[in-house]
């Protein structure tokens, strides 16, 4: 009797004690992880802590949702003092996004590029852009031909101007090549990343054929006066190093109803945005009363985004 | 008359000929008909969505716009307003049988505008657009009376291409919201009309390479 108390004791220290010692070995791992920074305050490395084992969005409730993004707004105000809202609208009923590009009207002054690093807070130190204007001659019709990098005064004679962002295929194939999951088209076809399930293999990257996809190979830096504070989760929140990103057609300012930043942005009126089930709207008019093609349609990627001359 | 071998060896026939057979079929007719596609969810949505309904939030109407004469795919719009844009209107403030001091002059005429429309052998003069008899107007090719908030009338007599694209949507864009109430610019919202062509300039950015 008096042995088996004993051994009972014994058995409960110990896993006590196993207990204790495993907090403190995955405390020195993920303090590995991460920079100095952090351990300044308890508070956020409690956040940290508890965001390392959260679930992926789809499997998310609402409440863990909630929860997450409220974690999440908390960090951003810890770590730069930014007062961030995220938001986690779903896809809306009867909404198919589509979007078409007037190859006529583009001439290249880039606004779209401009706004859309603002928009999305895309990293300012290796100068990630989701859209690339291609500046072609007259009779070619593939932007590998053009040239992507020209710096002069626009509208050059004898060219035209070719925007090439993420598509958001019907049928995407950087979906498929995902090893985790950690990419997917959501309802109203846009194809979107959980950026804290994404473990930067690149896959994705290979395996899409418009260069749609972008990495970061170094930590965002985005001056704290230039964030943009309206989020979404799935959109322009704060992303880290070693993750992939993509256009997600300004999911954050889409779903809440408006046209996307670089839409916005056109002087010329070249991009046009809008509902593809929705009979009435001007991206049905384009695609039934103008001349439309898609990039490499052989490929049977479906993307929904369409080029159109007057 | 009835052959064993024949049963025996019935199933085998089925297994191995007929079923892939039937397989093929099948799954060919389902890469034929693509029911997936853009295309056909496009084809299958030519109902019309009750604008209520199409985004949760109530997207509020800007200020400044009018709604336009002309119906675009069967729907009404609005188009931005131009009339407080203009510094000076109410033109006929000026432009009346009152005297002008001399002292005024300089500042009051329109020396600043250079018109750079029509073609170079045949440039538009001022009435071309404006009104001689009423100054807060414009005047259309057959004299008739047009409003400068609907701007797009005078246009589209002859960029009559231009305006049956901006009416559907392929010219122009929508002001901020995608769903909702349609709103779009107007033609001089981004055209200057004296001098409508844009200029050459410099891009905003610049793209570093890829590869």
């Amino acid at each position: 009797m008096d042995s088996d108390k004993k051994k009972k004791i014994n058995r409960r220290t110990f896993l006590k004690g196993a207990a204790s010692a495993a907090i403190a070995g995955s405390t020195a791992v993920t303090a590995g992880c991460k920079g100095k920074g952090l351990l300044g305050s308890s508070e956020a490395f409690a956040l940290e802590f508890k965001e390392y084992f959260k679930k992926h969005y789809r499997l998310m409730t609402p409440t863990e949702r909630q929860q997450t993004v409220t974690r999440l707004e908390k960090l951003a105000k810890l770590r730069q003092d930014i007062n961030v809202n995220i938001d986690t609208t779903g896809p809306a009923e009867n909404v198919l996004y589509g979007y078409a590009f007037n190859v006529t009207r583009c001439e290249g002054y880039m606004e779209c590029v401009k706004a859309c690093v603002k928009e999305n807070n895309l990293d300012r130190k290796s100068n990630t852009q989701y859209i690339r204007i291609f500046e072609m001659e007259h009779g070619q019709m593939s932007p590998d031909q053009g040239d992507g990098k020209y710096f002069h005064m626009v509208p050059k004679e004898g060219h035209f101007y070719m925007g090439v962002q993420c598509f958001q295929c019907e049928n995407p194939p950087c979906v498929k090549a995902c090893p985790t999951k950690a990419t997917w088209k959501e309802k109203d076809g846009i194809v979107v990343v959980d950026y804290d399930w994404c473990i930067g293999c690149r896959y994705c990257m290979a395996a899409c054929p418009y260069w749609g996809r972008r990495f970061n190979w170094n930590q965002p830096e985005i001056p704290k006066e230039e964030v943009t504070t309206q989020q979404h989760y799935l959109g322009n929140r704060q992303r880290v190093r070693g993750m992939m990103e993509k256009c997600t057609f300004c999911i954050q300012r889409s779903r809440k109803g408006k046209v996307t930043a670089c839409v916005e942005a056109c002087p010329t009126g070249a991009r046009v945005f809008g509902n593809l089930l929705d009979p009435d709207s001007e991206i049905r008019f384009v695609l039934e009363n103008k001349k439309v093609y898609r990039l490499k349609e052989d490929l049977g990627t479906d993307p929904k985004f369409w080029y159109f001359i007057d | 008359m009835k052959n064993p071998k024949i049963k025996k060896y019935l199933f085998y026939i089925i297994l191995f000929c007929i079923l892939p057979g039937i397989m093929v079929l099948f799954s060919s007719m389902a890469a034929f008909s693509n029911d997936q596609g853009v295309a056909s969810k496009i084809k299958k949505a030519t109902s019309k969505l009750d604008k209520a309904t199409q985004v949760e939030q109530s997207i509020p109407l800007p200020k400044n716009i009018v709604k336009a004469t002309v119906e675009y795919q069967g729907g009404t719009f609005f188009t931005q307003a131009r009339k407080n844009e203009i510094k000076r209107f109410q033109c006929s403030s000026c432009h009346n049988n009152k005297k002008v001091l001399i002292n005024n002059a300089a500042d009051m005429s329109h020396a600043d505008i250079k018109v750079l429309h029509g073609n170079k052998g045949k440039p538009l003069s001022c009435d071309t657009c404006h009104n001689k008899d009423d100054r807060d107007f414009l005047v259309s090719s057959t004299t008739d009376k047009i409003d400068l908030d609907h701007v797009y009338d005078m246009c589209g007599q002859c960029h009559f291409r231009q305006k049956k694209d901006w009416i559907g949507g392929a010219h122009g864009k929508r002001v901020t919201y995608w769903a909702g109430e349609r709103v779009v610019k107007n033609c001089t919202s981004c055209h200057n009309p004296h001098s409508p062509r844009f200029e050459k300039q410099w891009p905003k950015t610049y793209s570093v390479p890829l590869k």
